[in-house]
This record gives structure tokens, C-alpha cells and sequence, in this order.
């Protein structure tokens, strides 16, 4: 057995018997439940009959795209932003180095244990919503939600592995553990909430879109010009705020998800386009399409998500390889 | 001098240098001054301006307020008293000759003076940038709910420190006590609606939330419509009662949050919600006191959690041993 | 004699079933240096901790400068001073503005404040160092800043709490020669603990040994010496040009020596139960050695510490 194997099994171990990481794991497995028992209520009331939908479901707030947009971040980072500067500062660091060992050994083996555990996390939670739901809804998914519940899955390990090299990271850079904590809780934050709020108001300011006060007294009726003027910015202003929005992984995230397990919802159309009115409600007519997007469609996403993960990964491993171990460290 | 006021010059120094204070500080002043700026914008070009409506409109400085207030707030108190602590410089600070109880009060006056600041600050920024957009600046009226909107923004962010640094007497690591907060402000600013919507829905079940409903009204009869059926007359009625309740109970239940109470005490201060007064309702703005009389409850509320995790931090540092290794 | 500087009467602290203090009674005098030894967990930290009123009894009274330490702490912490073990500082603050806060805390007027900073970097020989945040400080350093931060409110009496932990040789022999210096000039009382036996031997007057939160040992290092071998034993330790082992098995068999020891190449201890003095430099002569040193054996304080923790 490799010495890289060796620290990869001691931190997985560790890992898996840590409050924080079981801690966490518990909130995902309870929130998971709540959405998919949500997910599969909406299904069963609008008779869409697309399984993924419990993945997507977001009538109440909390789909499980928002549980693990959310908490997510929080897993990946609880499992790294301590790999190395606790090492460091109980002088365990010292110790491990003077084995006969190569330093990315060490490093390796951290990262992969991480990936592992949350591997193991999404999985799990995805194979357990999924088991729950069954039995609810009285149907499985079909050969192709099979696929796309796969590839959710695949894309769900990459987005927390970002998070995970992005703790490792910062694990890395300072020394001491509450630094790091606070820097990793920073990023969240400013990921999840501020990346939003700064998107639009810088939207907002660059490409204003207000009615002025020459329409209202018009009477209501529009220039077309205006009107055309007006749909512009407005595609302008959408564009700008979704190109800053994309700083963030979560976004990355949500739209690289949302190809694969979002089923169009359009309404009932007559063969002359016009639209179908429920006779009972006086509501249109609503069919869920099960022709969803391509998985592939926002592949653009993931290469990006690979690539932060990359990138995070490869900068902790020069500065790890590179650092001098000093006295006191 | 006296030692409390020795304390709380140190701590407020330390505030003000402190990178964790002016990084959340230069965010909250340069989202509010985005916030002002479009909001100014969108103001001027509407026929029914308010001046009060750069606080309020989109993306709004109550907003910001609201997500960011508590975490400057939690920023300087999660490590007040537990940094301390584990540095070793507790025992030091307890040798001299004070009382303990100068300890907290001088950190928690420094917080309150440096959160003062934050608010006074963001709000006259917005108000400066705002006149020269408009052409036009607050009516006294205004003035005095500006005024008072600040005074609240300060309570508000006081009950977020109060909240750190009773995590910062409870706790031994600063770790912990930065989880705890961090979770504390998640839970009140993301999720305490929907919890409240989960919850209300659990005690008094009206229909799945799931879908939406239909109503018409003709007369005094009321038709509701529930995906494929359809309720009339009593059970109608029954239906709008039970959904009232059910919304009256989540709305309670979200005022557990500090955070959707300051929102919802911000934004009737600064907005226009009608008022009456003998039987007869005016659609204006309220005099101020009017609004502020209608808030009196919330402002009390958040008052006496501030209070209530005051008080249990004094107490609990106040009892607490000092050991070995302490 | 003036009232005692300090003075503990049926002192005790217990922290929930464990018993930390149990009972003590200790006397020290103005301009005293007192060694307070106990190993770990003895009840020496707490014992401190009473004093300086940061603790309070569970039962008992104890006054520090005729302050007593439940009712008037704030008083004892005006005219005593501790350096706690593992005593911390803000980092992020130069070595000055540290002692300028414990200086303001203390009530000290700015003027006098500042020059006595000044003096005190001279004193530790830091003053290069003054503008420094402490964060870059050595372990040697802060213990430095440490001393300022006691000697700063000019206090009648010190606690120093293992001042020596974690210093170089050096550096405590710097600390040492300090405190014996602070002693002579200002009078200063001054109560410290260790586990550097050495280090208390060397710069007190007085050893308290403590055991199980009980006083067991009051009294100077020279009269513990003395005492050590009990009343009927002597140690004698011999320098000699050469030693035989024939030499020691002749030694051994005088009547009334109980022990022989050959403590390096040509040094003996011997131990005896009576004046034996005359047969045994008989016997080292007839051996064919010379005797060049005979002296009363000097017990350091480790072997009368240890003497008692032996049943633990």
C-alpha cells in the first residue's frame, strides 16, 4: 500500500467519524427528505409524471437544487478548510513530513478522502430521495430520467469537489484554522447572497430600465420605439447581471443543473396555436413536456466548475510543496 | 478614566482597524451606494416620488440591511470574549484593577458605537447622493422617519452583536461560536420563512401548498377552486378561514427572526401603507408618530431579545471560573 | 514585624467533588522571594488565582497587603500583580500600546505612564523592539512584555506563575537575575512557581511546597538541606586521588555506615548513622588514597522535593 493510500484511508476515517461532517450530513439527509416528499406531492398534483421533478420542485422554496446550492458549499468546505494549517498548528504536520514520504502524497491523499465522503454524501442522498419518492408517486423513473438522475449526480460530486478544493485551498494559505474558517465562510456567503444583489444593482445602474414619467401621462399608449428601446436594455441588463452572477459556482451550479433535471412545463396549445382553457378552473391548460433540454446543454457550466476545481487543487499543491517548514510550525 | 471607558476605547480601535470590519463595512457602503444610485434613478422618473423610496425600492438598502446587518453585527462579537481567552490575555485583563463586569460593558459599547457609525454613515451617504440625483431632499416629516429608520437599523444590528457575543461567552473556541453564528444568521435571514410556511401548513393544513388555488367572488359567495375541485358556499368559507389562519400563524412564526422583524418594521416606516384614524382611512403617509406607535411592538421585541442575550452574557462571564490554562 | 504581605487562613477551593485547595494556611512576608512548588495539578495555579482575586474561596480568607481577597479584590489588584502561566497579548498591538492598556486600565497618569514604559524597556532591554506588533515576538520576548505588564503598575508584591516555561537557558537566567535585582531595589515581594527546581533554589529565599492543595513545606532551602538526612544520618562526600572498588567493599564494612556510593571516577558518598568520620579516612589512607576534599553532602531541591511525592 502506497504511503498515499495510507493517508487517504486516515483522513477518510476521520472524516466519516467527525461530528461536523456527520452533523451536516444528517441537515442534508433531512432537508433531502422534506424536498423530495415535496417533489413528489407537486408531481402527483399536476400529473406531470417526470420523476426528476423531485429534484426540481421548488413550489415551497426548498428544492433539493436549493438545499445542496445552499449547503453544499458548507460540506465541501467544513471537509477542508482545516486539511493542512490543523496539521500545522498541533505540529502534526512536522511529524507526518518525516516519514518517508513525498509531500503530494499527503495532499493527494487528503483530497481524494474528501472527494470520496462526498461522494459518498451525494449518492446517498440522491439514492435516498429516489427511494423515497417510488413509493410515493407509484412509478420509477423512466430509462432516461435514469440517465439524467446519473448525470445530476456527476455534476452534484463536482460542485462540492469545488468547494472542497476551495477549503484546501484557504487550508493552505493561512495558518491559523479561525482565518480560514472565516475566509471559507466569506466565500459562501458571498457566492450564495452577494454575488446575486451585486449583480443586479450593477445591472440596474449600467442599463436602467424605467418607465419615465412621459408614459404614464401618455395615457398608457407606448412609442414603439420606446417600447423597442425599452426590451433592449432590458435583454442587456439580464445579460450583464447573469455574466457577473457566473463568478459564482452556485450559479454555475444551479444553471448546469437545471438542463438536466428541469422538465419544461408549456401550455396546451390547439393546432392553431391558440391556447386551451381548463373548463373547470378558467386557468390555461399546462402539460409537462418530457422532451427536457439536452443533459449537455449548459456543458459550458461544467467545464468551468472542472476547471475552478482544477485550478484551487493545483495552486494548494505548489504552495504546499513549496512551503518551508519552520520552528513553532 | 475609568476602566469601562479604558475597554471600550481599546475594543473600539480594534473595531476600526480590524480588516473583518472594514471589508463588511466597504460592502455594505458600496452596495448601498449602487442601491441609492438606481433607486434615485428609478424615483425620478416616476410621477409619485417619495424621497423615502431610495431606501425601499429593489435590491434596497432595507435589503441589504437585512442579509449584511447581522453578519458586521456578529463580526464584532462572536470573538469578544472566548479570543480572549484562548490568547491567555483574559487572565492578564482580569489581574488589573476592575471589575469584570467593565470588561462586557466596554466591549459591548464599542460594538454598539461602531455598528452607530455603520448605520449613521450608510444612511447620510444615501441621503447625500441621493439629493443632488433627485433635485430634491426629505420633508421634515421624512427627515424624522430617517432618523428613526437609523435608530432601528442600530437596534437591529446591536441585537446581532448581543447575539455574538453571548455565543463568545458560551463557547471555549472561537470555531464553535463562529459556526453558531454563522448558522444563526442563516436560519433568520434564509430560512425562517420557509420554515414558518412548513410549519403553519403542518398545524393548520389547509391544502397542499403545492399547487395553487383559484377564487372568484360574486356577491358574498366565494368559489374556490383546488386543482379539480371545487368548494362553494360554506365550505368556501371555511376554506378562506382556515388559509387566514394558517397565514396569520406563519407570519407570527416568522417573527421569531430578528431579521423579517427589523424587514417588516424598516419597510413601514418608510413606506406608504394608508392609515386611519375615527373610522376613516386615509391612503397618505401616517405622521411619523402614527407609524411609529403601529411599530412599537417589533421595536420592543427586538429590544428584548437584545436585551435578554445581554443580560445572559453578563451573567454568565460575570460566574464563569477562571482556571488553569484560562 | 509588620503585618505579612500575605496571609491565607483555612483556604480552600473545590471544584465540584475535586478538592483543588484544601485548607491552607501560608504566611509571606514584605520583600520576600518565595518559591511555590507542587507538581501538576497541586493546586498551585488556583492558589494564585485566590490570591489575586480572580478565584473565589469555596471557604476560608486569605488577605494580599492586608486587602482581603473576597471583599476588597479590586483593591488587592491594585497593589499585586501576576504573570498567569500561559499569559497572552494582543497581537495585533505594538509592545507599547499593550502596556499603555494595562497601564490606562490601571489608572496611571499619561505623563508618568509613558515614562515608566520607557524605563521598563530599558530594564528588559526590548526597547528596540517597543513598535513592534507582538505578534512577531519570540516566546523570550512576550515573556519580556509579560514582566513589563506586571512591573508596569509598580505593584507591592508579584505572582509569577512558571515565568520560565519555554525560555532558553539564557533567557532565564536573564529573568532570574531580574527578579533578584526588582527584589533588592524596590523591596518587591515576589511569589513565584516553577517546576525548574533549580531556577527556585537559585533565586529564592524560601521554599512552600504544596501537595494535594496542602501546605506541607515552609521553610528556607539551606534548613531543608540540613534536615533532609534526618536527625541520626550524615552524608559525606569525599573527593579522593583514586577509589578501589576494594576500597568501597572496606568502607561498607565499617559498622554504622549504611550506604556507599561512587557518584563519578573519584567521588564518594558515604552515609552513616553515627560519627564514623575517623574509620573511614583510616580506611581510605591505608587504600593508599589521599583525601582531597571531605565535605557534609549538599541535597539539591529536586532530592527534598522528591522526598516528598514519594508515596505518589
Amino acid at each position: 500500500m502506497t504511503s498515499f493510500i495510507v493517508v487517504c484511508k486516515k483522513e477518510l476515517a476521520d472524516h466519516l467519524g467527525s461530528k461536523r461532517f456527520l452533523l451536516l450530513f444528517a441537515l442534508i439527509i433531512v432537508l433531502s427528505l422534506v424536498s423530495a416528499y415535496q417533489g413528489a406531492e407537486s408531481i402527483r398534483q399536476l400529473g406531470s409524471g417526470a420523476f426528476v421533478n423531485i429534484f426540481s420542485s421548488s413550489m415551497s422554496g426548498l428544492s433539493f437544487t436549493y438545499v445542496m446550492l445552499m449547503f453544499g458549499p458548507i460540506i465541501g468546505l467544513a471537509l477542508g478548510f482545516d486539511a493542512i494549517n490543523r496539521e500545522k498548528s498541533q505540529g502534526s504536520l512536522s511529524v507526518l513530513l518525516s516519514q518517508p514520504i513525498f509531500r503530494d502524497s499527503i495532499i493527494n491523499g487528503k483530497f481524494l478522502a474528501g472527494i470520496i465522503a462526498l461522494s459518498l454524501l451525494a449518492v446517498s442522498t440522491i439514492g435516498i430521495m429516489t427511494g423515497a419518492a417510488i413509493p410515493m408517486l407509484g412509478f420509477g423513473p423512466s430509462p432516461d430520467h435514469i440517465v439524467r438522475i446519473v448525470a445530476f449526480t456527476l455534476v452534484t460530486i463536482l460542485y462540492l469537489s469545488v468547494w472542497l478544493s476551495i477549503g484546501v485551498l484557504f487550508s493552505t494559505l493561512t495558518k491559523k484554522t479561525t482565518t480560514s474558517m472565516l475566509a471559507s465562510i466569506s466565500m459562501w456567503i458571498f457566492s450564495a447572497v452577494v454575488i446575486s444583489i451585486v449583480a443586479s444593482l450593477v445591472a440596474n445602474t449600467v442599463y436602467p430600465t424605467v418607465w419615465p414619467s412621459s408614459v404614464y401621462s401618455s395615457g398608457g399608449m407606448l412609442d414603439q420605439n420606446f417600447f423597442d428601446d425599452y426590451m433592449e436594455r432590458m435583454e442587456l441588463q439580464n445579460e450583464l447581471r447573469t455574466t457577473i452572477q457566473r463568478f459564482s459556482p452556485s450559479i454555475l451550479y444551479q444553471e448546469a443543473s437545471s438542463a438536466i433535471i428541469t422538465i419544461n412545463r408549456v401550455p396546451v396549445t390547439s393546432s392553431s396555436g391558440e391556447l386551451i382553457f381548463d373548463s373547470s378552473t378558467g386557468f390555461p391548460s399546462i402539460q409537462y413536456v418530457d422532451e427536457a433540454q439536452d443533459i449537455l446543454t449548459n456543458w459550458p457550466q461544467i467545464v468551468v466548475l472542472a476547471v475552478v476545481a482544477g485550478a484551487c487543487f493545483a495552486a494548494s499543491y505548489m504552495i504546499f510543496l513549496r512551503k518551508e517548514i519552520r520552528a513553532g510550525n | 478614566m475609568t476602566s469601562f471607558l479604558v475597554v471600550c476605547k481599546k475594543e473600539l480601535y480594534d473595531h476600526l482597524g480590524s480588516k473583518r470590519f472594514l471589508l463588511l463595512f466597504a460592502l455594505i457602503l458600496g452596495l448601498s451606494f449602487f442601491s441609492a444610485y438606481s433607486a434615485a434613478d428609478s424615483v425620478r422618473n416616476q410621477g409619485t416620488a417619495v424621497f423615502l423610496d431610495i431606501f425601499t425600492s429593489s435590491s434596497s438598502f432595507v435589503y441589504i440591511m437585512f442579509m449584511f446587518g447581522p453578519l458586521i453585527g456578529l463580526a464584532l462579537g462572536f470573538d469578544a470574549i472566548n479570543r480572549e481567552r484562548n490568547y491567555g490575555s483574559l487572565s492578564v485583563l482580569l489581574s488589573q484593577p476592575m471589575f469584570r463586569d467593565s470588561i462586557i460593558n466596554g466591549k459591548f459599547l464599542a460594538g454598539v458605537s461602531a455598528l452607530s457609525l455603520v448605520a449613521v454613515s450608510t444612511v447620510g451617504m444615501m441621503t447625500g447622493i441621493a439629493i443632488p440625483l433627485l433635485g430634491f431632499g426629505p420633508t421634515p416629516d421624512q427627515i424624522v422617519r430617517i432618523v428613526f429608520f437609523t435608530l432601528i437599523t442600530i437596534l437591529y444590528l446591536s441585537v446581532w452583536l448581543a447575539i455574538g457575543i453571548l455565543f463568545s461567552t458560551i463557547t471555549k473556541k472561537i470555531t464553535t461560536s463562529m459556526i453558531a453564528s454563522v448558522s444563526t444568521w442563516f436560519v433568520s435571514a434564509m430560512l425562517m420563512t420557509t420554515i414558518a410556511m412548513i410549519l403553519a401548513n403542518l398545524i393548520i393544513p389547509t391544502y397542499s401548498t403545492y399547487g395553487g388555488y383559484g377564487m372568484s367572488r360574486t356577491g358574498d359567495d366565494i368559489t374556490v377552486y383546488l386543482g379539480d375541485q371545487v368548494l362553494t358556499g360554506d365550505e368556501a368559507n371555511d376554506f378562506m378561514d382556515r388559509l387566514e389562519q394558517q397565514n396569520d400563524l406563519q407570519k407570527t412564526l416568522c417573527m421569531i427572526s430578528p431579521s423579517l422583524l427589523y424587514q417588516d418594521s424598516a419597510l413601514s416606516i418608510l413606506s406608504n401603507n394608508g392609515w386611519y384614524s375615527t373610522g376613516v382611512v386615509y391612503y397618505d403617509f401616517a405622521p411619523p408618530e402614527y407609524d411609529m406607535f403601529v411599530n412599537w411592538p417589533h421595536m420592543t421585541t427586538l429590544a428584548a431579545v437584545l436585551i435578554a442575550c445581554f443580560a445572559l452574557s453578563y451573567i454568565i462571564f460575570l460566574r464563569q471560573e477562571i482556571r488553569v490554562g484560562n | 514585624m509588620s503585618e505579612p504581605m500575605i496571609k491565607t487562613n483555612q483556604l480552600t477551593k473545590h471544584y465540584g467533588e475535586i478538592k483543588a485547595v484544601d485548607q491552607l494556611d501560608l504566611t509571606v512576608n514584605e520583600g520576600e522571594v518565595v518559591g511555590f512548588l507542587g507538581p501538576n495539578g497541586s493546586g498551585k495555579t488556583t492558589t494564585l488565582l485566590m490570591l489575586m482575586g480572580l478565584s473565589l474561596p469555596t471557604s476560608g480568607t486569605a488577605s494580599v497587603g492586608g486587602y482581603s481577597v473576597i471583599e476588597q479584590s479590586k483593591n488587592v489588584r491594585q497593589i499585586a500583580a501576576m504573570l498567569p502561566e500561559g499569559a497572552g497579548y494582543y497581537d495585533d498591538l505594538t509592545a507599547r500600546q499593550n502596556l499603555r492598556y494595562i497601564g490606562e486600565l490601571n489608572e496611571i497618569p499619561r505623563d508618568e505612564l509613558e515614562t515608566r514604559i520607557d524605563e521598563l524597556f530599558d530594564m528588559v532591554s526590548l526597547k528596540k523592539w517597543a513598535d513592534t506588533k507582538v505578534g512577531k515576538f519570540s516566546r523570550g520576548m512576550k515573556q519580556r512584555l509579560g514582566i513589563m505588564e506586571v512591573l508596569v503598575k509598580k505593584p507591592k508584591i508579584a505572582f509569577f506563575d512558571e515565568p520560565t516555561l519555554g525560555l532558553d537557558p539564557k533567557a532565564t537566567k536573564e529573568l532570574r537575575d531580574l527578579l533578584i535585582r526588582l527584589n533588592k531595589d524596590y523591596n518587591l515581594t515576589i511569589m513565584m512557581s516553577s517546576h525548574l527546581l533549580y531556577e527556585i533554589q537559585q533565586t529564592c529565599q524560601r521554599v512552600l511546597i504544596i501537595r494535594k492543595g496542602q501546605l506541607v513545606v515552609s521553610d528556607s532551602i539551606a534548613n531543608l538541606s540540613n534536615h533532609f538526612d534526618g536527625k541520626d544520618r550524615t552524608s559525606i562526600e569525599f573527593e579522593l586521588t583514586k577509589v578501589s572498588s576494594d576500597l568501597i567493599q572496606k568502607l561498607k564494612d565499617i559498622d554504622g555506615v549504611t550506604s556507599v556510593d561512587k557518584e563519578s571516577k573519584n567521588k564518594l558518598f558515604v552515609q552513616t548513622n553515627i560519627d564514623k568520620s575517623q574509620e573511614i579516612s583510616e580506611a581510605i589512607t591505608k587504600s593508599g588514597s589521599t583525601i582531597l576534599l571531605m565535605k557534609p553532602k549538599e541535597h539539591s531541591l529536586e532530592e527534598i522535593f522528591l522526598n516528598y511525592y514519594e508515596d505518589d
